[in-house]
Formats: structure tokens, sequence, C-alpha cells
């Protein structure tokens, strides 16, 4: 059984459609990458999986839960971070999970305490838990929020943009935790986010989402290859010139070669890198050419993406 | 309903206002008005200035409307024992309406626009808590607070007064069984009143003060009665106390029943 499952997922405030009649599943313990430019309709998603609001049409499963007729199982069984880090400035960093832990619970004084106590060292705020919320800075909040949405060990956790705003450092401390999570707890993401890095060094499968709707399913690598293309294979040479292109033009696997701008660059398309690239190397080396490297070239998820939603990548 | 579920709320909202001083001002200040400076002044002004006649035309008229049962009380007194003794007992008695009123409001839309003005609200819905714990643990954050003001303002009040006046009529004036109606009585169930339509206002605004200042109207029409008193159109003895008590039940009710109709999560979420 999926942990997220969804048909015809669709939410409308007004004459605005912003999620609509989206069709996707989540397996259990998978990092799903919603991706998709700025008012896409992700935190609309969002929302609805985590019954906070309900669908206009269609419907939605969390593990196997209906979001509107078991709207708050969902709520105890689901984590999320929300869009902003939503902590009470005026409370300390421990009294704000203490009201959460026992919202979602954990009514075991120290059952509570410990857990607090174990997810707080992991995040490196243990020493921070009597410092209100408010005199924290933004990667410490967000540390807190993420905090604050496992504490109950959820089956399954939304975040919302949770590397937003943040700076390189702090964006890896997150993405690193977010690893950790999947790793340890076994703990099935569902991650929103228009920061391409974190999809494709996180997520298994991402959906691109553009004006509420599906754009396209699939891995990372999957979308890479369908839609930025192929990988090139990219050799460098002390000087290249027209006898060693044409002689890797006329191999049969090859399809095109161009010659870079950058002197001695040769980027050649082929069928299938793998089996193709002894042979190109061999016959430039047969034509004269003094190889310095050679490295397959990836196509980039945000090729993907920015041919999908059309430039709006940030 | 999950009462410990509703108390995790209290307890948590009960913590952020005791350390907001937005919030904690005018439910400390404006009660020290009422309870100790205006009392006060009633009391020792007159003594010192020698009454001027414009209040005391104005007391008269007073006086000449209250009810023969009242009237009786005066007999014997002094004009200025009959002012002080009016004014302390009966003039003043609204302005503790307004006292509870004011605490539950200013805590009320702290409560509600606040998280959404904070930007708290939505991981707070997010939280397996049903929207009747969630509105019933603001709630009482709202209304245990402004009892206990009301409560401590009476008790200082009726220090002030006692202190001040018991050389002048040889007895306490206070407690008496109208002003115990009226703290516990009927203060509380204008108190709720305030609650409910402060919830109603904070579901459609943005922000605090904007859910402050749309309240702030619930003031009006204790200010209202506040003339009535004085004009002698109605007069807070027992059995008026009891009936608007009645009254406010009544309100009370009405208020929470729409309260609770819309105080959605949806609605609070899609209305940022």
């Amino acid at each position: 059984m999926p942990s997220i499952e969804t048909e015809g997922l669709t939410k409308r405030f007004g004459s605005l459609t912003a999620v609509d009649h989206l069709n996707f599943d989540v397996e259990a313990g998978e990092i799903f990458g919603l991706l998709g430019p700025n008012g896409a309709g992700k935190t609309t998603t969002i929302r609805m999986l985590a019954s906070l609001i309900s669908p206009s049409e269609g419907y939605a499963r969390v593990s196997g839960h209906d979001v509107v007729k078991e709207s708050l199982k969902v709520r105890e069984i689901v984590g999320i971070l929300t869009e902003n880090p939503s902590l009470y400035d005026r409370l300390t960093a421990y009294e704000n999970m203490e009201f959460f832990a026992e919202a979602y619970g954990i009514t075991d004084r120290v059952e509570r305490r410990d857990r607090i106590r174990e997810l707080l060292e992991l995040f490196d705020l243990w020493e921070r838990r009597d410092d209100k919320a408010g005199n924290f800075s933004k990667g410490m909040k967000q540390k807190l929020a993420i905090t604050r949405a496992i504490v109950h060990n959820p089956e399954i956790l939304f975040l919302d943009e949770p590397t937003s705003g943040l700076d390189p450092k702090s964006s890896k401390d997150i993405r690193d935790l977010m690893e950790e999570l999947s790793r340890r707890e076994n703990q099935t993401i569902l991650l929103s986010t228009h920061r391409l890095e974190d999809a494709d060094r996180l997520c298994s499968r991402v959906m691109i989402i553009k004006d509420g709707g599906s754009v396209v399913v699939g891995s990372p690598e999957e979308l890479r290859n369908k839609i930025a293309g192929t990988p090139l294979l990219e050799i460098r040479l002390r000087k290249a010139d027209e006898r060693i292109v044409r002689s890797v033009e006329a191999l049969e696997q090859v399809s095109a070669v161009s010659l870079d701008a950058d002197p001695g660059r040769m980027l050649i398309s082929l069928d299938d890198v793998e089996a193709a690239t002894p042979l190109v190397v061999r016959s430039v080396v047969e034509a004269g050419g003094m190889v310095l490297s050679v490295n397959v070239v990836e196509p980039s998820l945000e090729e993907a993406y920015l041919k999908l939603v059309g430039g709006d990548s940030e | 309903m999950r009462i410990e579920k509703a108390l995790l709320v209290f307890r948590k909202d009960w913590r952020e206002i005791s350390r907001n001083w937005q919030v904690l001002m005018p439910i400390l200040v404006v009660p020290l008005l009422f309870t100790v400076a205006i009392p006060a002044a009633i009391i020792l002004i007159p003594g010192l200035m020698n009454a001027p006649t414009s209040s005391t035309a104005f007391l008269g008229l007073m006086v000449e409307n209250l009810p023969g049962q009242i009237q009786a009380q005066l007999s014997g007194m002094d004009e200025n024992q009959v002012m002080i003794y009016v004014m302390l007992l009966y003039f003043i008695a609204p302005f503790f309406l307004v006292i509870p009123v004011m605490a539950s409001s200013v805590i009320a839309s702290d409560s509600f626009a606040g998280e959404k003005e904070r930007k708290t609200i939505e991981a707070l819905l997010a939280t397996p808590i049903t929207d009747g714990e969630l509105l019933f643990g603001k709630a009482l954050v709202s209304f245990v607070p402004s009892m206990l003001v009301t409560g401590g303002s009476f008790l200082l009040y009726s220090a002030t007064v006692d202190l001040l006046t018991y050389e002048m009529f040889g007895r306490l004036l206070l407690p008496n069984l109208e002003w115990v109606l009226l703290i516990f009585g009927l203060a509380p169930t204008v108190s709720l009143a305030g609650i409910g339509l402060t919830v109603m206002i904070s579901a459609r605004v943005k922000g605090f003060k904007e859910a402050q200042q749309i309240s702030a109207v619930l003031v009006v029409p204790i200010l209202m009665m506040l003339f009535a008193q004085a004009s002698g159109v109605m007069l807070f003895g027992p059995l008026m106390v009891g009936a608007l008590t009645l009254v406010f039940i009544l309100v009370d009710i009405l208020l929470f029943r729409l309260g609770v109709k819309i105080f959605r999560r949806e609605k609070i979420l899609s209305q940022r």
C-alpha cells in the first residue's frame, strides 16, 4: 500500500484553481519531491495531504486514511514543516517542543523529555534549549521547526521549502538531516521545493507541477534523460582539428559532434555512452589526437525543469 | 472533547501572554485606574475643594431618579456622604464590566488573531487537536485571567473604598449583594460575550491590532449602561443585575454557537 495516494486531487479558491486533478503515489520510505515555481500549488497540495484544508474534488489517502473523513487520524500520523517555521517566539526552544510533543500525544513526561533531548542533541540545539525561539537565527529556527515536525516520530513527513532563505551552510545541514531521517527512521518524506539541488540530491522521485497540475513524474535521472536529453561525452584534447572531428563523426554510434569555443573541447552525442566511449577514444587517438581527459556530462535536472516550467527556477 | 488537550492549549497561551507586555499592560493599568485612582479622587477631592456646584446639581438629578428603596439608604446622610455613597456604589458599577470585557477581548485578540499575525497558526492547526478543543482552550485562556483581574480589582476597590470611607460612614460599604452579583454573576457572562465576539472578529481579520480595534466597540453597550445608570433610567440593583445576567447567558450561548460555526481551520488558513 502506498504511503500517499491521490486521485484527481483538486482545490479551488473561488474562481482560482490552485491544484488541478493531481494523481500520484508515494511509496513507504521514499523521499518524493514536489517541484514547481512559486504559486504552482505545492503548499496547497501539502495542506490537503496534512488534513489542514479539504479538497474541492478528488481524494487523497495518507497511510490508508482518507484526509477528509479521518482528518484527526491523518494529523496524528504526519509531521509537517510549514512554509514558515511557526514557532512561538516567546517560548523557549524546549517549551515549544514540549507543547507540540504533548499535542501529538506524547503524554508520558519522561518519554517526552527523552525524545526532546534526543532530537535537540541531534540538531545541535540542546545547549540552547532554554533560549527563547525568537532569539534564534533563521537557520536555527528552521532546524527547531523540523525537530518539532518529527517529535512524535511521524510515519510521513511533509516538508514545505525546508531550505528556503537559508545560507549555504544551513541548507547543507538541513539536507544532511533529511538524509539522516530517511535513512535512520525510514520515514516517507514529501519534500516541496523549488531548489533543484535539494530535489536532485535527496529525492528518489520528483513530480514537477505547474499551475496546479502535474507536468511529469519520475526519478531525477529519468527526467534529466527524458527531458533534458541523454548524457554527452566530453573529450579534452591538446589540440582539436577537423580531421579528428570527421573521424569521430564517421562512427555509426555517434549522432552529433560539436567543437566547443573552449579550445580542444569536443562534445559528442551518443546513443549509448557507456558502450561507445572506448570506440570514440580509439578513433580520436588514431586520428592523431592527444587526449587530456574524458568525461561523461550528465544533463542537469535544472535543464529538464526549465524546459518544463518555462524558466522560473529561482 | 479531550479536556487535557484544551488545557494544553490554555497552558501554552498562558505562558505566552504572561511574557507579552503589549497584552499585560492594558489589563493591569485600566483596573488600577478604576479601583484606586477614581474612587480615591471621588472621596478625597470634594473634601479638599468643596464639591463644585455642577457636580452637586448632577448628583441631585441622579439621586432624585433613584428608587425609593435606595433613597431610604441615603436618609440621614449629608450631601457629601450622599455623593460619595451614590458615586462609589452605583455610578462606578458599570465600569467594572469594562474590566472583564477589555481583559478578555485583549487576550482573545492576541490568542486568535495574534497567532495568525505571528504565523504560528498553521503548525497549531496541523496538530491532532480538534476545533472544539482549540476553541475551548483559547476561550479559557481569555476567560480565566479576565476573571482573576476582575475579582482582584473588586477586592482592591472594596479595600480602597472601605479604607477611605469607614471613618465617614462608620461601617464597611463593600462588599454588598449588588456588587457580589455584579462581579460573580454578570461580569463572567459579559466576559464570555466579549470572548465570543472577539473570536468571531479574529477569524475574519489578519492581526492582533485589527482585532483589538474592532473589539473595542464591545465597550459601547457598557458605556450605554453607564449613562443609563447615571440618568436613573436603569439601576444596578439585585433584580436588574440578575436579569442582565440571564440576558447575557443567552447572548453567550448564541455567540458561542456562532463562534464554533465560524472557527473552521480551513477558513482561518485560506483567509491569511
